[in-house]
């Protein structure tokens, strides 16, 4: 891995002191690296462990005893028997100095910036700068520029970093943006009116910016930074299956940002699956159980539901059994459907059906990450499964024999949009399992609301056969609960005796034991990174 | 071995060897292009190119402006390397970087034009407009500041007709405010294309302008 700044294992080691502790490091860790190892978070701009460092920032300066000035911290590489101070007192005047020279024209809008509480400039002027400026010239005035796609800039912010600018030259390799000008007029810009439209990664800019100057036009003046919540998951965008940060307020998405991971994304996510997130915030959303075809439909309790749908499992005992499934949904809520209907009797169908696109999105930079085919998250791990897919390009159709089926039919997830009232009209037990409700389920037996992946626990596959985890962002309206809980007790009770799991844990724990493919992984040991499936799927092809 | 003579006034005076017309200096021949053998490859982009006739719509590049692009790209390792020489070589020829010069350009170079963009603008001597006949560069730095460089300008600018940075309405004149010239000795320093007015007091600026004016009607002019 050249880019995320390790060295292989094995690897010649340093030892070398900062602000008078010993710290060993491998050969090639520069000293902003060693610092953050050994625990001392220095400022830089310039420096992203994903990009190039130019070291033109200046504000990682720090003093290394024997050097005749201070050092770059970024770009100055750790040796044997170094003694580095962060804070000695000519490291921090000259970072005041640089801070203070950053503040010239920068016009301290605070109040209406995006960046505000995330700030880097707010940060290391809060923590080392000057008090109050002294400056008593007027400041430049640029104004903003719309860049296209969602990218808004904002000239006055800019620390001239060129983070984005290399950003676009090493990793989205679309050299598309520059710094126009020069001394106070320099802006980033791109070829006159070119801007971003059509560049399908541009959005990280935005992420990488460590002010305000490059921002969001949908997150423009949306919410302030300290309101709020972060949740580490897995984008729902496509089988790629970037981690990513749900980022919420008010029980609504506001946005999503993608949180590291050397294996999969790096430190990028595309700009589909960043727009993405509205599906999230649909209402309309089933929020109780209920029992009864069509008209005699009427609100049960989940007590009242689970019981009445065991008893009618058990009386249709040995009868042929179709799944619909859903590659948005849980791995461990798709293996407890796929058990239900085994125990119940002779599965003859188990099928999802998901969008594709066209062709993939690579990012030239880090190969690894792509826009993939598959638009939906655990494409793999409803495969991994048993499932097969089933329908267009654009998730209609292909339920044809689904639909006329007389024996017992499950749906979980898949909102039929596309079907037609009488779907499932023959079926002897029609269970609906999904977060809305759809005109084709007017003849289920029971409609039991579960939650979306944003507002549970639980894990998916990716493309590269990684399983992954991924955490509740969103409070589940209503009544609605995990499919994995709801199957997970009906199995229970199936098989006579079995402790339901009563955690995603526990859940993921039983499908370990269920699944050879996830024999071997345990919940705590896939971590915020996730691990590989212990056997790859035959047939899948490994990615 | 005879001993030369030892000459050194002490000051940069007319000692007479350097009593040279600019012609003397440059050639005739010169101001009308490159040098006929096309020269070493390290001066390809040098000194005439300020003097060749301008044309807007001229191509980029054809005839022996190719040749000393191929010259120029043979010189560097690399193509950003190569793209200040040929910069000039289009600034040379159509007499300002257009936003369709830098996008030819960097076709040619195979670099985006973005970047591009980036180099052009960080240099004030790449002309991002169009310039009238003479660019009447005047510096107001330091020590031109102390001998009244500000007066020179106010006074080029009356004489010319125009706003500082604008062209005269009849395209001869754009006058613009310089960075140090390099001739801090001689202030007030003014640059009018590629030549040096050295010494320059407001008083001097109505004779600079009417030996301009005359050199455009007797098509002496460079």
């Amino acid at each position: 891995m050249p880019d995320n700044g390790r060295s292989p294992a094995g690897a010649a080691t340093v030892t070398l002191t900062i602000d008078d502790r010993e710290v060993t490091v491998p050969k090639g860790t520069s000293l902003l690296e060693a610092a953050a190892l050994q625990g001392t978070a220095l400022p830089h701009y310039c420096y992203h462990p994903g990009l190039s460092a130019p070291a033109q920032c200046r504000i990682c300066l720090v003093e290394v005893e024997g050097a005749p000035k201070l050092q770059p911290s970024c770009v100055t590489m750790a040796q044997d028997g170094q003694v580095v101070k962060t804070d000695s007192p000519e490291a921090l005047k000259m970072r005041k100095g640089v801070l203070e020279f950053y503040l010239v024209n920068h016009p301290l809008d605070c109040p209406i910036c995006d960046m505000s509480g995330e700030c880097k400039l707010q940060d290391y002027v809060f923590a080392e700068g000057r008090e109050h400026g002294r400056g008593r010239e007027p400041k430049r005035v640029f104004g903003r520029d719309d860049f296209g796609g969602d990218v808004l800039y904002y000239g006055d912010r800019c620390v001239m970093c060129t983070r984005c600018v290399r950003f676009m030259d090493e990793v989205a390799r679309d050299s598309r943006l520059t710094v126009v000008e020069r001394g106070s007029r320099a802006v980033i810009d791109t070829f006159f009116d070119e801007g971003l439209e059509g560049a399908s990664f541009a959005g990280n800019v935005v992420d990488i910016c460590p002010v305000g100057a490059l921002v969001s036009k949908d997150f423009l003046h949306k919410a302030r930074a300290w309101d709020l919540d972060s949740t580490p998951s897995v984008c729902p965008g496509c089988s790629q299956g970037c981690n990513i940060e749900l980022h919420t307020r008010d029980n609504l998405v506001q946005r999503l940002k993608p949180r590291e991971n050397a294996e999969v994304n790096g430190h990028w996510m595309c700009d589909f699956g960043r727009a993405n997130y509205e599906g999230l915030n649909r209402g309309g959303r089933l929020e109780a159980p209920a029992a009864g075809r069509g008209a005699k439909r009427r609100p049960a309790g989940w007590d009242e539901a689970l019981g009445q749908l065991f008893a009618r499992l058990q009386a249709a005992a040995g009868a042929d059994v179709k799944i619909v499934g859903s590659a948005e949904w849980s791995c461990e809520g798709l293996a407890a459907l796929a058990a239900v209907g085994a125990e119940t009797g002779e599965v003859s169908a188990r099928v999802f059906r998901s969008r594709c696109a066209a062709d993939e999105d690579r990012l030239p930079g880090f190969p690894a990450l792509a826009r993939r085919r598959d638009l939906a998250p655990n494409v793999d791990g409803a495969r991994t499964l048993g499932f097969s897919r089933v329908g267009g390009e654009d998730a209609a159709g292909g339920l044809e024999e689904v639909a006329a089926h007389d024996g017992v039919l499950f749906v979980l997830g898949d909102d039929l949009a596309d079907q037609e009232a009488a779907f499932g009209e023959a079926a002897s037990l029609f269970v609906y399992m999904g977060a809305h409700g759809s005109e084709a389920a007017a003849n289920a037996d029971f409609v039991l609301p579960v939650t979306t992946f944003a507002e549970q626990e639980g894990t998916f596959v990716n493309v590269q056969q990684r399983v992954q985890r991924f955490w509740p962002g969103l409070r589940a309206p209503g009544e609605a609960r995990p499919a994995w809980l709801v199957l997970g007790a009906l199995l229970a009770a199936l098989r006579g005796g079995e402790a339901a799991p009563a955690s995603a844990a526990a859940a993921f724990s039983w499908l370990a034991g269920e699944r050879a493919a996830f024999a071997g992984l345990s919940y705590e040991g896939l971590g915020a990174e996730g691990a590989p499936l212990a056997a790859p799927a035959g047939g899948n092809g490994a990615a | 071995m005879s001993e030369a003579p030892f000459r050194n006034p002490g000051w940069a005076g007319n000692t007479g060897e350097f009593d040279l017309a600019e012609a003397d200096v440059r050639g005739v021949v010169a101001s009308d292009g490159p040098p006929a053998d096309g020269g070493h490859p390290s001066v390809a982009p040098s000194l005439p190119y300020m003097l060749a006739a301008k044309d807007p719509a001229a191509p980029l590049f054809e005839g022996p402006h190719l040749e000393r692009f191929e010259k120029i790209k043979s010189r560097y390792p690399t193509a950003r390397a190569a793209l200040l020489p040929a910069l000039n070589l289009a600034q040379e020829l159509r007499g300002f970087l257009s936003p369709e010069t830098m996008d030819e350009v960097a076709a040619l170079l195979g670099l985006s034009n973005a970047y591009v963009r980036g180099v052009a603008t960080f240099y004030t001597m790449y002309n991002k407009r169009p310039v009238g006949r003479f660019l009447v560069q005047v510096c107001t730095n330091i020590s031109c500041n102390l001998r009244g460089a500000e007066d020179v300008l106010a006074a080029f600018l009356a004489h010319a007709g125009t706003e500082l940075g604008e062209t005269s309405e009849d395209g001869t004149f754009t006058v613009v405010e310089a960075e140090c010239l390099a001739a801090c000795g001689f202030p007030t320093c003014v640059q009018i294309n590629s030549r040096y007015f050295e010494d320059v007091g407001p008083a001097d600026v109505p004779g600079i302008v009417d030996r301009l004016q005359g050199e455009l009607q007797s098509g002496a002019a460079v």
